[in-house]
């Protein structure tokens, strides 16, 4: 350290505090590293090699193009529907229903893939797209209209409209939808050609491009734009916003839909971009998943899609360590302690910023 | 900090190449095997497991697995991974892990994917088996229609899907074999694996006066409420007779060890026979439990002598005349059903309580 | 008299930027119904908080039956024979009666009996005439019966001193009297019952002697029969002082006029009845009243957050009532409202995005559906420079400001486009005295420059040294008006009190 040769001793010297990024960039590795030196030990005690363990963790997430791939597909339906919950809960509120909006999403978009006969995929494709928007939309709207004109707890609607829209898909691919020559088991024929969404790179389909793109929107909507500020001061206090005079009710209807759309979509890429079908289980529960995934990121748009991607690597890695012959129970808790560092991490970082700030304002005023 | 992201990326860096040196000369057959449940289901999943074992012990085969595996595209995923690791025979041991097990087969040529079937499809290097699981439900049936005290016997069933119509349709034909006047009531779950709600299910049936419970269910938890409850159950999947040594009176077992041991057999000698394979009472793929000492000797004896002219192929379940829920003759008299039909089962017998299969 | 159960010897306790009680010395006799009585922040609650173990003096004793006691935590204060009943209740709803007085009595016994234990607690209750089933559940309990399990949780403990705060606010005119007698009787028993309130005929009626708070100094002791309410208003609110210089201004003609406004407030109840009222340009109407009498309702009504039942609000002559928030804003009307950090600002927002929570929608912020950041930050530089609000910058949280810059940062805001009408709630509640000063420089500019300002405050100081006219809310009325030039402080507040003068 060197201060100035004239600095009086009676002044403390004051420590050097990095920069900021390196505090962050510093705190999230570390606390990755932490967690797994920890599960190392875990690894280690049962009788398993780490080294090897992590080796195929890594590589079943990224090493290879086919791994790349899995994990970015996988993704895609954490991101769209992170974005959305990201997006309701910047509002404060607290929208539950992802799993219920994307399996709502899905059904839309199946609806069109399986009855849309020969028409091109010029005409499917955004067709069913726009409709898994809407499907998801229209689901959320139910919650938000309680919501905003009845002041029905939306934590409790949305996840019980969860239960309803997989019911409704099983009761379509038990029956009216369900796959001739299956037996009976709980699908759909497949979508003819005209409905999969095109791939962009191996198994990466279009829907990354519209989680990308809905990241874009969203931080534009949210930074740039007056119902973004609204909706931010919505959320940060409904007194303020009252205060302000902004149409909360009306706002409340259009996260709500936005966010459901978003879960919409991530549901209709699942069913027209990967599955090529509507099957009961259709999704592992990326809805609740994205509502992690969400926090992690603090709710910034740009952080659910990276952190979508960490997640989802993170996911296929723990079918991967299974296959490494770590028992499952291991394999998830792994994931579970890798879970609780990060947000342990990211809570030390909260408090650094915070005393930061602190510091800085008192630096300039007096007490 | 920064040296500890050096570190990680080197480890990472260095596993890769590690990763593609690992495919060296095979002597022991790699054998890799997916499940849909946990191993601790004591039922479907269970079972493939002791198959697993087999093939270890009996071939020395190097064997691998993943437990709880949905059926969606993670099922790919996995095999991908096996297959990367040099598991390239692999049991998938789910009906609805097959639409992704051949799109995985397609990529990879040099795997052998089997499957469960009945199949939907097949590829030269996919295979498919299944067993006449009605066949030994038809038995369980007998058992129970000699056992019922109140003539009314519940049936916990999984999914209304045509195996599991089948199996309930054949108990039925069982059960009134020796009792016309039994009332058989189901319940359908619609969940493979979900133990309280197969233990409720159980338990409405037992309210409704049911004391024997039936039950097409990966894990022993109907027979577990039929034991509290002081009354009988008929086992599935595996031998479920330690979980209620009191209550089972018997119940058909999935053996797939020796049928997983000829194929993994016939792949090490470089063969490998595509097709959609049934076993059942024959071929000891299907077999029943340990019989509960209070069974009477006549029905034990009548039993056996079914199951011999079930596995000889003299004795037909399903013979006309047969009837639906609504009345309207399925099967008429003197015709007996194909392999083909009974595998399209979607509607239960007349005299069967219970909701119908589908609503279609 | 007999010897005091407590004595209070320069008790001293401070929060940070208020000094609650500066040296108070108290003695508290058996059998007695003493009332402590003072303005809302006069160190009455705070000063029977540190009684009752839930704050410890920052100097000063306090001694019971002559011993100095160390009192660390309510449940010392209880042990020592100590019992406070406080405005909010602090009852478990979903227990009986016999379970929320029993609450942490400690039984050695595992098993309960209930049977017993009602017996007991029906058993006390009835010795001290309150009337209270020990079996029914609290959430289904009047305000008043509420009360009565309070004070019967502090008999159960066998409590010798009984202090109740503020105990007729949240009764109905019909619960005072029982409470009344009840007092009587416990205190008829030996115990010493302390009775805090700001209500002259209430202290009157029911105390035995009479203590006077001011700004947290024993201002004086009374007998109420040898007292009036004049002269006990003249304690509470102390002597005129000589005025600031204020600059004369001549009102102009009426900017804001209320006529006859009522209004429901918080659960329904009916908070302002028939007010009317008006505002001047260039004058400041300050409204006194004790906290809870309407004034958060009225300025509400004013600044549209609260709709009008009935009656009339006019701007320059035009009805504005059917108007919101935010198109009064667009024709003048601005409010600093009582709590700046939860409803004026938005605590974890920067300086820049608060500056323009009132102008977001229009040029140059909104510009389309568009929100221009630049503008926004220009703006709160503005802010900043002209108000001088010290910040390390505009895109500091303004959670991390002190209060005073917070308020600058609020007024700055809300004037910056010269309104027609400042409604200003509270404004230096909880600032320093620069800060105060400074919002005070602010309110005279203003006026100066012929914005109507009214101003809402706790503060009879502050209406004094700022307002033309001083208005007092009694209940949801306007109790009185006067020119602050013709009024007394003892007048003013006699009308708070609700008694006429």
């Amino acid at each position: 350290m060197s201060t100035g040769a004239a600095a009086p001793p009676l002044a403390r010297p004051a420590r050097a505090e990095p920069p900021a990024w390196v505090e962050a960039v510093g705190v999230r590795a570390g606390s990755i590293v932490a967690a797994f030196a920890v599960g190392a030990v875990f690894l280690a005690a049962t009788g398993h090699d780490p080294a090897h363990a992590y080796r195929e963790m890594a590589v079943g997430a990224f090493g290879s193009s086919f791994a790349v791939e899995q994990t970015l597909v996988k993704a895609i339906p954490l991101a769209l529907a992170g974005l959305g919950v990201a997006l309701a809960f910047t509002m404060g509120l607290w929208n539950v229903g992802a799993e219920g909006q994307l399996a709502v999403g899905a059904l839309a978009a199946s609806w069109l893939a399986l009855s849309a006969g020969g028409l091109p995929a010029a005409v499917v494709l955004p067709g069913l797209t726009l409709l898994g928007a809407l499907g998801g939309a229209a689901w959320a709207l139910v919650p938000a209209a309680l919501r905003a004109y009845a002041g029905v707890n939306e934590i409790i609607s949305t996840l019980m409209l969860n239960y309803v829209a997989l019911l409704w898909v099983d009761y379509l691919v038990f029956g009216a939808w369900a796959d001739p020559t299956a037996f009976s088991f709980p699908y759909s024929r497949r979508f003819p050609e005209a409905a999969h969404l095109p791939r962009l790179y191996g198994d990466v389909h279009a829907g990354a491009l519209a989680a990308l793109v809905a990241a874009a929107g969203l931080a534009l909507l949210l930074g740039r734009t007056r119902w973004g500020y609204e909706i931010r001061t919505i959320g940060a206090s409904q007194a303020a916003a009252r205060y302000a005079g902004i149409p909360v009710r009306r706002r409340i209807l259009l996260v709500m839909a936005t966010s459901g759309a978003l879960a919409g979509l991530a549901g209709a890429g699942e069913v027209s971009g990967v599955i090529h079908r509507i099957q009961q289980g259709l999704s592992p529960g990326y809805g609740f998943t994205a509502i992690i995934v969400a926090w992690v990121a603090q709710l910034r748009p740009w952080a659910v899609v990276l952190v979508a991607v960490l997640f989802a690597a993170l996911l296929n890695g723990g079918f991967v360590l299974q296959t490494a012959g770590v028992p499952a129970a291991i394999a998830y808790m792994l994931q579970a302690m890798i879970l609780t560092f990060v947000l342990a991490g990211e809570y030390l970082l909260r408090r650094l910023r915070r005393r930061r700030a602190v510091a800085a304002a008192r630096a300039l005023a007096p007490p | 900090m920064r040296r500890g992201i050096g570190v990680l990326v080197t480890v990472v860096v260095l596993s890769l190449l590690a990763g593609l040196g690992a495919n060296a000369a095979q002597a022991r057959p790699r054998v890799a095997f997916i499940y849909v449940g946990p191993i601790g289901d004591a039922g479907w999943t269970f079972q493939h497991d002791q198959a697993r074992r087999h093939l270890a012990a009996t071939l020395n085969a190097d064997t691998r697995y993943v437990e709880s595996v949905p059926e969606t595209a993670e099922v790919a995923r996995v095999m991908e991974q096996f297959i990367r690791q040099g598991y390239t025979t692999i049991f998938a041991t789910a009906f609805g892990y097959q639409n992704f097990g051949l799109e995985v087969a397609r990529r990879h040529p040099q795997a052998r994917i089997i499957g469960i079937g009945p199949a939907i499809g097949l590829a030269p290097n996919v295979k498919t088996i299944y067993g006449r699981i009605w066949e030994g439900r038809y038995l369980t049936g007998i058992v129970a229609g000699r056992m019922t005290r109140t003539n009314t016997i519940g049936f916990v069933a999984a999914h209304p899907i045509t195996t599991v119509v089948a199996g309930v349709n054949a108990f039925a034909l069982g059960v009134w074999s020796v009792n016309p006047n039994a009332r058989i009531r189901v319940v359908w779950t619609r969940t493979w694996y979900d133990p309280p709600k197969e233990k409720a299910a159980a338990k409405a049936l037992l309210d409704a006066g049911a004391d024997v419970v039936a039950q097409h269910q990966d894990t022993p938890s109907a027979l577990q409420a039929a034991a509290e409850a002081g009354k009988m159950g008929v086992g599935s999947e595996s031998n479920m007779q330690r979980f209620a040594p009191g209550a089972y009176l018997t119940g058909t077992i999935w053996d797939w060890r020796e049928v997983d041991a000829a194929i993994v057999r016939g792949i090490m000698a470089g063969q490998f026979t595509s097709e959609d394979y049934y076993g059942g009472l024959a071929d000891k793929m299907v077999t029943l439990g340990p019989m509960h000492a209070r069974v009477p000797a006549d029905t034990v004896r009548l039993v056996e002598q079914r199951r011999d002219e079930i596995a000889r192929g003299t004795f037909q379940i399903f013979r006309g005349p047969l009837a639906d829920q609504s009345g309207r003759e399925r099967l008429p008299a003197g015709k007996t059903m194909t392999l083909k039909e009974i595998l399209a089962f979607d509607w239960l017998l007349r005299g069967i309580e219970g909701q119908a299969p589908t609503s279609r | 008299m007999r010897p005091p159960l407590v004595e209070l010897r320069g008790i001293v306790k401070a929060f940070p930027g208020v000094v609650a009680n500066a040296g108070v010395d108290l003695t508290i006799a058996p059998g007695e119904v003493l009332a402590l009585l003072g303005e809302n922040g006069a160190g009455k609650s705070t000063l029977m908080q540190v009684l009752a173990g839930l704050y410890r003096p920052d100097a000063g004793t306090i001694l019971i039956d002559g011993a100095p006691a160390d009192l660390r935590s309510p449940g010392d204060a209880i042990a020592r024979g100590i019992g406070m009943v406080h405005q909010h209740f602090r009852l478990v709803e979903s227990f009986t009666v016999t379970e929320n007085v029993l609450l942490g009595q400690g039984e050695r016994r595992f098993l309960l009996r209930p049977a017993a234990d009602h017996a007991r607690v029906a058993r006390i209750a009835g010795a001290h005439g309150l009337t209270v089933e020990p079996r029914a559940v609290v959430r289904q309990l009047s305000v008043g019966e509420r009360q009565r399990v309070e004070i019967l949780k502090m008999l159960y403990r066998d409590a010798r001193v009984l202090v109740l705060d503020e105990p007729t606010a949240v009764l109905t005119p019909q619960e005072v009297a029982p409470l009344f007698a009840a007092i009587r009787r416990i205190a008829g028993q030996g115990r010493a019952v302390v009775f805090i309130s700001h209500k002259l005929d209430e202290v009157l009626a029911i105390a035995d002697r009479i203590v006077v708070l001011r700004a947290g100094r024993v201002a004086g002791e009374a007998q109420p029969a040898e007292t009036t309410p004049r002269a006990l208003a003249r304690l509470m609110v102390g002597h005129d002082v000589d005025r600031p210089p204020r600059p004369v201004a001549a009102p102009g003609a009426i900017v804001l006029e209320l006529r006859g406004v009522d209004a429901t407030g918080e659960g329904g109840r009916r908070a302002l009845h028939a007010v009317s009222l008006a505002v001047r340009a260039g004058e400041i109407v300050g409204v006194a009243g004790v906290a809870g009498n309407g004034q958060r309702e009225l300025a509400e009504v004013v600044a549209g957050l609260r709709p009008p039942e009935a009656g009339e609000i006019c701007l320059d002559g035009v009805g504005i009532g059917h108007l919101d928030s935010r198109a009064r804003w667009r024709l003048g009307i601005a409010y600093v409202p009582e709590d700046r950090l939860a409803e004026g600002l938005i605590a974890p927002f920067p300086l820049a995005e608060n500056a323009v929570l009132r102008d977001y929608a229009r040029p140059p912020v909104g510009r389309g559906p568009l929100f221009d950041r630049a503008a926004a930050r220009a703006r709160a530089a503005a802010i900043v420079e002209r108000f001088q609000v010290r910040a390390p910058h505009v895109d500091t949280p303004v959670r991390h400001l002190s209060g005073g810059n917070q308020q600058r940062l609020l007024v700055g805001r809300e004037t910056w486009r010269r309104p027609r009408v400042l409604v200003a709630m509270h404004p230096t509640r909880g600032l320093d005295v620069d800060a105060t000063a400074s919002v005070h420089r602010l309110l005279l500019s203003l006026r100066a420059e012929g914005v109507a300002v009214l101003l809402l405050s706790e503060s009879l100081d502050e209406l004094f040294a700022l307002a033309d006219r001083i208005a007092v809310l009694h209940r949801g009325r306007v109790a009185g008006e006067r020119p602050t030039a013709a009024a007394t402080r003892e007048e003013i507040g006699l009308l708070m009190a609700g008694a006429v003068p």
